[in-house]
């Protein structure tokens, strides 16, 4: 089918823009943003007045601060965003109505993905002007602004697609919004308790036994389950801010957080390597939609 | 058009649909009929693509359904029984938005959108939001919108669900002119009246069965035992009624003053036989005729045949003393 726009992307975006609900979010959000930045200012230049000592990591805090924020509305807002998506459209009884036409369930899944990605990356390239603030006193460059946007479209597109997988797989929006955030609990906190868990056992007296069970991991470190930590946007967030702020490297972050590990190339290269599994997984969540929306035999609903 | 061959659908352990076949010409308006639970709507959604069967095959235009579903969904409009609408969207946007699913865009799909809104008479409602439609402008839209890529055969699960007497009858209207246009359809209903009226063919089904296809006319001759024999007698009525009661033939009795009407699975022979046996019983008769079937008396008969026989209402008049 040649389609220049996916409809369902053009359907979305026109009623998302008729709407008063976005514009008000932007201004809510990045007036909370442009406050905290300024007053972040002001309070530097008051203290300069006083000491005349100009304390430049202030700065770079500010930079955090707005980072994490957006990280965490990201990561938090974009499966409430999406765990709707599909399961609403089977509420309105419309699922079926696109489905009898020539529209795939994968344009169907990607459109409403897309959709929400473009809310969510509106949000944050509207507050980036603020971030830009920092350059005026130096510290970030671009390139990293640019890398900063990369991890937050990966991690975009992971809840995003978690969210829309348990909107399609769930009938009622209700039961696939609980399930997305039940998913993106475990896979956040879920993932650090795992390690904080084998750490603790691997750490008490005699009790390598987690350790020992894993080939080529440390005494007192949570071993093998450090890998699971790369599925974790959080993790690649957090990875990615202590290499622009110069806090620290991923290694030194691993063995401060989860015991000493070996280095090896997915340590040295660990948001490359987290970015790419997540986005693999974010492939498969969308192919599991699919599957989800396709007409299949043997069982389902009774019609009449 | 259509030709469906021993189509099976399976839930758990529910067989909705059982080896049916279907039939349906060229041009055929076809009025799909079955009680609730019959398997309508699960054959209607397997025809459009939206189900796949546990068996059977499906053919519509030379195309097979369940290995051709691209070019299926060319050949097929789907209207469900429900409506399906964005109340966010204006009509003309709603339109065009399902003109985008079918590949059409700007100009094209703006004036393939307005033709047909007016053809269902919503040609002003352009700039209504969807909301703001009665229930049967809603219909009308959702008919609209399943006409958008020119199909081939319209399929219609219920339509009339749910509208007015004269939302109904402008609507029965808008599909005779579409039919005559040369669009088969495919129309499931409950509303054997209007189906009678205005269909040129009929299938039965029950239990995922289709019990009886056709046109009007055939089934209604080929089913003379739907149609009920009114007998009008003139003396002793108990004589008759213990006749009738007893007779393995006399499937319903309904008696109305010194009228008795019979639903009589004989033919005609049996029929002879029957006014015979009456009269041997010393009943005196001032009349005995067949009355016109109709669809719901064959339909009834159909669905209901394992029943037991039931006096619907015996209004026995002891003083009239016949």
């Amino acid at each position: 089918m040649n389609m220049i726009v996916n409809p369902v992307y053009k359907r979305e975006m026109r009623v998302s823009s008729r709407s008063f609900r976005l514009a008000l979010v932007l201004l809510v959000f990045n007036g909370i943003l442009a406050l905290v930045a300024l007053l972040n200012m002001y309070s530097m230049l008051a203290q300069i007045r006083v000491t005349a000592e100009i304390q430049y990591g202030s700065f770079l805090d500010l930079y955090l601060f707005v980072a994490v924020l957006e990280f965490i509305m990201l990561v938090f807002i974009m499966p409430a965003i999406t765990a709707g998506s599909i399961s609403g459209e089977r509420e309105r009884q419309t699922l079926d109505l696109m489905l009898s036409t020539k529209m795939t369930p994968l344009q169907i899944v990607l459109g409403k993905l897309a959709a929400s990605m473009s809310t969510m990356i509106l949000l944050i390239v509207s507050s980036f002007p603020i971030l830009a603030l920092v350059f005026v006193y130096g510290g970030v460059t671009v390139k990293d602004i640019v890398l900063l946007l990369v991890c937050f479209v990966v991690a975009a597109l992971f809840a995003g697609s978690l969210g829309v997988c348990c909107s399609a797989l769930f009938k009622k929006s209700t039961l696939s919004t609980v399930a997305a955030y039940g998913a993106m609990g475990i896979v956040v906190a879920g993932t650090y308790g795992i390690n904080q868990l084998a750490l603790f056992f691997n750490r008490m007296p005699g009790g390598a036994y987690l350790a020992s069970s894993n080939a080529g991991v440390g005494e007192g470190s949570s071993g093998s389950f450090l890998y699971l930590l790369l599925v974790n946007p959080t993790m690649t967030f957090v990875m990615t801010m202590l290499r622009l702020a110069g806090r620290g490297t991923a290694g030194g972050a691993v063995t401060q957080w989860f015991g000493r590990h070996g280095e090896n190339f997915v340590s040295r290269n660990w948001v490359g390597c987290s970015v790419a599994i997540q986005v693999a997984i974010a492939v498969v969540l969308i192919r599991t939609a699919v599957w989800a929306l396709k007409p299949k035999t043997g069982s389902g609903r009774r019609t009449d | 058009m259509l030709r469906i061959r021993n189509l099976r659908k399976i839930y758990g352990n529910y067989h909705a649909l059982d080896g049916l076949d279907m039939d349906i010409g060229d041009g055929a308006l076809y009025g799909f009929v079955g009680p609730n639970g019959a398997g309508k709507t699960t054959t209607l959604k397997i025809i459009s693509g939206l189900l796949l069967p546990d068996g059977g095959s499906v053919e519509v235009d030379g195309v097979d359904a369940l290995r051709q579903p691209v070019l299926l969904k060319e050949k097929i409009g789907y209207v469900p029984d429900y409506f399906g609408v964005y109340d966010n969207l204006k009509v003309s946007e709603y339109m065009e938005f399902f003109a985008s699913c079918y590949g059409m865009e700007g100009l094209k799909a703006r004036k393939r959108s307005q033709t047909l809104l007016e053809q269902v008479g919503l040609g002003d409602k352009a700039d209504f939001f969807v909301d703001g439609l009665s229930r049967g402008m809603k219909q009308r839209l959702c008919l609209a919108r399943a006409l958008l890529h020119e199909p081939v055969l319209l399929l219609m699960d219920e339509p009339s669900a749910g509208l007015d007497p004269r939302t109904r009858l402008e609507f029965r209207e808008t599909l005779k002119e579409l039919n005559a246009q040369g669009m088969t359809i495919l129309l499931s209903s409950h509303l054997l009246a209007d189906l009678a009226e205005l269909c040129t063919d009929v299938g039965i089904v029950d239990a995922g069965k289709m019990l009886l296809e056709g046109s009007v006319e055939e089934i209604t001759e080929k089913i003379h035992i739907s149609k009920p024999v009114i007998i009008s007698v003139y003396k002793n009525m108990e004589a008759a009624m213990a006749l009738l009661k007893e007779h393995p033939l006399v499937r319903a009795i309904s008696v109305k003053n010194r009228e008795i009407m019979v639903q009589f699975s004989g033919s005609e022979r049996q029929e002879s036989g029957l006014l015979a046996e009456l009269i041997q019983a010393g009943v005196q008769i001032r009349g005995f005729v067949r009355e016109p079937g109709n669809l719901e008396a064959v339909f009834m008969q159909l669905t209901n045949q394992e029943e037991e026989r039931v006096v619907l209402s015996y209004e026995h008049d002891r003083e009239s003393g016949l």
